[in-house]
């Protein structure tokens, strides 16, 4: 090779190359993939949203079919923290990002509700998010047609321990909310989650042996989302 | 051992001699780059919690050797002596962008899990240690044997301590039940088997891998420490 | 301010970068052997981590999100480069440490004593990334909580690293199986400091 590896100008150059070739082939494949990260995250809300309603069999192959055959996408809204209506999209709405954004107040976030029907009798799913030990928890709640039950639950985690905290994906635990009261006579009912097997009142979830940080999350997220909700449906 | 292979350089070499295969055989037992030159372990405990998904990682860490090895070596008489490590942090890093972006593509759910450790490959002793110690001084079809073999000892650790930690601590094998169903305390449950949850947390996974020394040191006494 | 003392303590105890991740276990390993070398190269993690994680947090939020570019202008309000972040930040780190390495060289020579060989190990220490990397995926939204996650984290490095080489030192004392010796028993004394340090993790601020 003749040419003299040490001078300034030739690292210059081997240096302005390489960003130029590997800045281009990162832009390129960025580029090509994106719609594909950006189908699988739709794929995925769609899966949660699903299951919370419990559709069985619901895999990232059918998920978009199943989703446009289960959810009223006209019927779905947007409430804002006192459940009057705003005109957001439903599923545009990210309330993960909201709820990390510290920036934005309480009171500006959005609270989306996607309606279903699944035999001729309406479900309501609502998203839910908060903070378990380690990282973001989050959920979604179906609601029955008279607004006054849990149809059905699901809960998924960031980083929570395995075999403790990460249990709130469970079905043992998320069933626990099937049928419970969110609102009687007009007023809301806060379901708490206890240590396991004790408490005596009808309003109750046991929660996970060794992850009580966790559950309490889960109960806060809950507590926190379904008062904007039910204060909406008892409109 | 880098001059040594220089040697390499007869063009009539079979593509299998005996050299070439020792690259590919010495990490697996007596040169792995895990439990001897104690390279590359941050990923190695942090993402066996399932066998999957030591696999997968072990995959991207291929890919990234593999290729990285290949065009550091194709580029070692071009790269630049005093900006060679920005170089291989370069390579290193555009390959584990590209390795990201089609986990995220096509397996989501296992980007989801790995999380930030897909991107600590960069950093993972491993890949930067072959490409200094190995590729810059020899020619693509070594390199690439090198990178073939370190990847299998590192593999084969992260797939050992999956092993255990999956199969003892969650009672899985591949996401299938082995014993039995916990909550409908069916199987083995029934008769009273717990899985041991503290295998699952990541203290187990020193453990384990202590374990793979001892047992290897104790089978090659020439191996064992002073202190 | 509650919320620094929190950030802090979760990165020093309860997200422990050793016990918790197992990040930067490469250098923790082979630097630990004396507690002299262990107390320099816990000291230039700190230090690296207090400058880079900063750095790196501008970075992101202000070139790398999506929408992070707005200020630039309208235009570019959409431009997302965040597949890039992975070889910004280890770029910002490279250069940053070899920058410091420099100035501490030039400026003090007495620290350039005590630190300067582990700088340009610290460049591929994973624990440096990872905290570049734990910034992102947290987004702490200010650069002062994301410099308090940075001087926890490094702080609790030090701690880990400093702890392992005491009980190095005197462990050369013991009579350890023989294959256990160096790496086996050091892996297996780290295990027991993780479960201790899991003791910390049901505490909440």
């Amino acid at each position: 090779m003749a040419v003299n590896k040490d001078k300034n100008s030739y690292t210059f150059l081997f240096a302005i190359i390489m960003v130029v070739i590997v800045g281009s082939c990162l832009a390129a494949i960025s580029m090509g993939l994106k719609p594909a990260q950006e189908k699988n995250q739709v794929v995925k809300k769609k899966m949660d949203i699903l299951n919370a309603i419990k559709i069985q069999d619901v895999s990232r192959l059918n998920a978009i079919e199943l989703y446009d055959k289960y959810i009223l996408e006209d019927e779905c809204i947007v409430l804002n923290e006192k459940g009057e209506i705003t005109g957001a999209v439903a599923f545009d709405v990210d309330i993960q990002k909201e709820y990390k954004n510290k920036n934005l107040p309480v009171a500006e976030r959005q609270y989306p509700l996607y309606v279903a029907e699944i035999d001729g009798s309406k479900k309501y799913v609502i998203p839910v998010i908060g903070s378990g030990l380690w990282g973001p928890i989050w959920g979604y709640i179906a609601v029955s047609e008279d607004k006054k039950t849990i149809f059905g639950a699901t809960f998924d985690h960031k980083g929570e321990t395995p075999g403790l905290g990460a249990e709130i994906k469970q079905s043992f635990f998320t069933n626990q909310y099937d049928n419970e009261t969110i609102s009687e006579d007009g007023n809301y009912k806060k379901i708490k989650v206890v240590k396991d097997g004790s408490g005596t009142e009808p309003q109750k979830v046991d929660g996970i042996t060794g992850g009580t940080i966790t559950s309490k999350g889960v109960e806060e997220m809950v507590d926190r989302t379904l008062q904007v909700y039910v204060n909406y449906f008892n409109k | 051992m880098s001059e040594n292979q220089e040697k390499i350089k007869a063009p009539k070499e079979p593509l299998f001699s005996k050299k070439n295969k020792r690259l590919v055989i010495e990490p697996l037992n007596d040169n792995n780059p895990v439990t001897l030159q104690v390279l590359g372990i941050c990923s190695a405990l942090a993402i066996t919690v399932s066998i999957e998904q030591a696999l997968v990682m072990t995959g991207s860490v291929f890919f990234v050797l593999g290729l990285g090895n290949v065009i550091i070596s194709m580029l070692r008489n071009l790269i630049p002596s005093r900006i060679r490590i920005i170089v291989q942090l370069v390579v290193v890093a555009a390959l584990v962008i590209i390795v990201n972006e089609i986990l995220k593509a096509f397996l989501p759910d296992m980007a989801e899990k790995l999380s930030v450790f897909v991107g600590l490959i960069i950093t993972n002793c491993i890949i930067m240690g072959r490409f200094e110690a190995f590729a810059m001084a020899n020619k693509p079809w070594p390199s690439f044997l090198d990178a073939v073999g370190n990847t299998l000892g590192y593999g084969f650790v992260l797939v050992l301590v999956s092993l255990m930690r999956e199969i003892l601590g969650a009672g899985k094998f591949f996401g299938i039940p082995l014993f039995g169903d916990r909550i409908e305390n069916t199987g083995l449950y029934k008769l009273g088997y717990m899985d041991n949850n503290f295998i699952i947390l990541a203290p187990f996974a020193l453990f384990a891998v202590a374990i793979i020394i001892w047992v290897q040191r104790a089978r090659n006494k020439s191996l064992i420490e002073e202190h | 301010m509650v919320d620094y003392i929190n950030i802090a303590l979760k990165g020093i105890f309860i997200e422990n970068m050793i016990f918790a991740y197992f990040l930067g276990m490469c250098s923790y390993l082979a630097v630990s052997k004396t507690v002299k070398t262990a107390v320099g190269l816990g000291a230039a993690v700190i230090f690296v981590l207090t400058v880079t994680v900063p750095v790196n947090w501008l970075l992101e939020n202000y070139v790398l999100q999506a929408g992070a570019l707005s200020w630039l202008g309208d235009e570019y309000a959409t431009m997302d480069l965040s597949f890039l972040s992975f070889i910004m930040f280890i770029a910002v780190i490279a250069s940053i440490v070899q920058l410091v390495e420099m100035l501490v060289e030039k400026f003090a020579p007495a620290l350039y004593g005590a630190l300067g060989i582990f700088l340009p190990l610290i460049a591929v220490n994973c624990s440096i990334l990872g905290g570049a990397l734990f910034m992102q995926e947290r987004q702490y939204s200010t650069i002062g909580e994301a410099t308090t996650f940075a001087v926890g984290s490094g702080i609790g490095w030090f701690l880990a690293i400093v702890a392992i080489a005491a009980i190095r030192e005197k462990i050369k004392y013991s009579n350890v199986p023989a294959p256990l010796r160096g790496l086996g028993i050091t892996f297996i004394i780290t295990g027991l400091m993780g479960i201790a340090f899991m003791s910390f993790s049901g505490i909440s601020l």
